[in-house]
């Protein structure tokens, strides 16, 4: 039986005249990685910084660990890890002193060195910190969040920005947290990060969960289809494809077409009889075949794309 | 407590590091006490004195042997076109010409004139350079005479000692040394809201009061060393006495730079960035730094400008800062110069914590 770590229930959150932060109500259990998914602006920084207790919500319940933010934010944060979306840290001081500063805040803490470890940060123990790549400020920042040894983890958006090999270590550094059972609450406009990290995901848009589950679930709800791509300069007609059998949704992107389908097998064959009777078929290339993910998720949910 | 000691060394080291802060701390006070007290610390021991002899008589040859025996004296004798010329240039003060005729006009038993020319824009040295020579005169005269000195003038200074502008300006010195830790120090706590430094320490459990206490006593520390490097320098160079209890010091010390401290709080406290803070703090800093009399007199200011510096803080910093290391005559008593300093320090704080922004 899993534990709830992190409740949410019809949490409002204003700013001027816009509601960043619609009746969201959802739930992190024990050992997850939770995902919350969604382009900027979508209100998942207002959402993770209310449960942080860095903000007050307008209204609602939130409670981290059993404890009400409303009411003990600070046993919460002894007990929390955090890392804020892109802080710049003190900028003269060095890796070692800041964790070391940073440990000294908590009564409970990691050896500074095993956090360095976990993060590959030790060759850059003595570098200040104004003096660290973006990449290695990023990790930096997410040593923080583990210097407590915390119940549970918040990192918002701890990838962006990072290039692809930093991105893969970080990737590897949460998913050792989930092995050693701790909880994380992640915030990511990354769907291929969400897809492989996220037990759960929660998608949001405009301050409102619009899909939740497992990313296996939401696609299989969701999207049961397959994709069939290719390119070709002469695609045929986007009213023909529609008509093919099994084809639920045809996108047409200059010479990029995907066509989604219900029944592949029906719809490959109608594609490729069309292509040969119109003479066009040695004009297609990368013909493929591909399993949903979650980007069509949220393509279908949201009607465009999340960098968007 | 362990939070705010590793908050207490961090700040520290991060001072070190900085180098825009030492520069302010330590190398801009005492360049500035260097030059300016090389500038206007040159007391004369001598001035030369351009003289022509043009009667070339015993009487003649005794004014200038009695002028050059005056250590105070430094004679070049030519002709007096010559002298007349240098003065003319600048290149000597004061001209004396002997005209022909001396001797025989006294020898008549005529008065007659030995003429001084001066310059008269030079109001420090002239006025001390002509008495002199008055009695230089007298002197000759009363050779000549053969009148016996009745009645001598002895002179005895009861001042402790001489009051010189580099008295004046040390403790000035430490008064805007105090201002640039207090006002310019207030800009690290700007930058790290900027930064969101201040948001990342609140999503842990140390209390903002501690992050906040730890860059005012690091800033103590700091004010107590830099007063010490600027004094004993002051002694090195200059020979500055250092006449007044030293506790005394170190306590205004500490309830300047607390004041100036909540001064800069208090002025910064809504600026979002560091850029729109500095040109708030200049605006404050540069009227306190040249009205406030640390470094010139409170006499030479306007009258009309009397009711502002009057509720300066650095008045009251600097006139107490005179009174305990030179002696200086006090405008204040120290009791009310730490009374205004103290209502700055609390009115300021208060403000501080009602309006400081942290996001």
């Amino acid at each position: 039986m899993q534990e709830v770590v992190v409740n949410v229930k019809n949490l409002v959150k204003s700013y001027a005249q816009v509601k960043a932060v619609n009746g969201l109500s959802f739930q992190v259990l024990s050992g997850e990685t939770f995902g919350m998914l969604g382009p900027n602006g979508a209100g998942k920084t207002t959402t993770v910084e209310i449960i942080e207790g860095l903000r007050t919500a307008d209204s609602g319940e939130v409670s981290v660990l059993g404890m009400d933010v409303a009411k003990v934010p600070a046993r919460i944060k002894q007990r929390i890890g955090v890392q804020l979306q892109a802080p710049s840290l003190l900028p003269l001081v060095n890796v070692t002193e800041l964790l070391d500063l940073f440990a000294s805040f908590y009564d409970r803490s990691l050896p500074v060195n095993d956090v360095l470890k976990m993060l590959s940060l030790e060759e850059s123990r003595k570098v200040l910190v104004k003096n660290l790549s973006g990449g290695q400020q990023q990790r930096l920042s997410v040593a923080l969040a583990l210097i407590n040894d915390p119940d549970i983890a918040f990192l918002d958006e701890p990838t962006t920005g990072l290039d692809p090999q930093a991105r893969r270590n970080l990737w590897t550094v949460i998913e050792g947290m989930r092995a050693q059972g701790k909880p994380v609450f992640l915030t990511t406009n990354n769907l291929e990060e969400a897809e492989r990290l996220c037990d759960r995901v929660a998608v949001v848009d405009h301050g409102n969960i619009i899909a939740s589950g497992s990313p296996r679930e939401l696609i299989q709800t969701y999207f049961k289809e397959n994709a069939i791509e290719f390119d070709s300069e002469t695609p045929p007609p986007e009213m023909v494809m529609q008509s093919f059998p099994g084809a639920t949704q045809v996108m047409v992107k200059q010479n990029e077409v995907t066509i989604y389908s219900g029944d592949m097998p029906a719809t490959m064959s109608a594609l490729l009889k069309y292509e040969e009777k119109t003479g066009n078929a040695s004009r297609m290339k990368n013909l493929r075949v591909r399993e949903a993910t979650l980007e069509d998720v949220f393509l279908k949910l949201t009607g465009r794309k999340i960098r968007e | 407590m362990r939070a705010f000691l590793k908050l207490l060394v961090s700040d520290l080291k991060q001072f070190t590091r900085d180098r825009t802060a030492l520069f302010f701390a330590f190398a801009f006070p005492v360049c500035f006490m260097l030059l300016f007290g090389l500038i206007f610390n040159n007391a004369k021991t001598s001035f030369t004195v351009g003289l022509s002899d043009e009667d070339n008589s015993q009487v003649s040859q005794a004014v200038s042997a009695t002028l050059d025996q005056m250590a105070i004296f430094k004679v070049t004798t030519g002709t007096y076109d010559a002298g007349l010329a240098d003065i003319k240039s600048g290149k000597t003060k004061i001209f004396i010409d002997i005209p022909s005729g001396v001797a025989a006009a006294i020898a008549s038993g005529q008065p007659v004139a030995v003429k001084v020319y001066y310059d008269p824009t030079d109001t420090t040295d002239t006025p001390v350079v002509l008495s002199v020579l008055q009695q230089a005169i007298g002197a000759v005269n009363q050779q000549i005479t053969q009148q016996p000195v009745l009645l001598t003038l002895e002179q005895e200074s009861i001042s402790t000692h001489q009051l010189n502008y580099i008295d004046f300006l040390v403790p000035g010195i430490l008064a805007m040394s105090v201002m640039f830790l207090g006002l310019f120090g207030s800009l690290t706590m700007v930058a790290r809201r900027e930064k969101m430094v201040l948001k990342r320490f609140g999503a842990t459990p140390v209390k903002s009061s501690l992050v906040v206490i730890s860059q005012v006593v690091y800033r103590l520390f700091v004010a107590l060393a830099q007063t010490s490097i600027i004094i004993a320098i002051a002694r090195l160079v200059f020979k500055v006495n250092m006449v007044g209890n030293w506790l005394l010091l170190a306590g205004f010390i500490l309830l300047g730079t607390a004041a100036l401290i909540s001064i800069g709080y208090f002025i910064v406290s809504r600026a979002r960035t560091v850029e729109a803070a500095q040109p708030i703090i200049q605006l404050v800093q540069f009227p306190m730094m040249f009205l406030s009399g640390i470094f010139f007199p409170m006499d030479m200011m306007p009258a009309a400008m009397k009711p502002v510096i009057n509720a300066m803080p650095l008045t009251y910093l600097g006139d107490a800062l005179r009174q305990i290391m030179v002696g200086a005559t006090p405008i204040h008593s120290l009791w009310l110069d730490a009374g205004v300093l103290g209502v700055w320090l609390v009115v300021c704080m208060i403000l501080a914590i009602k309006l400081f922004k942290w996001e």
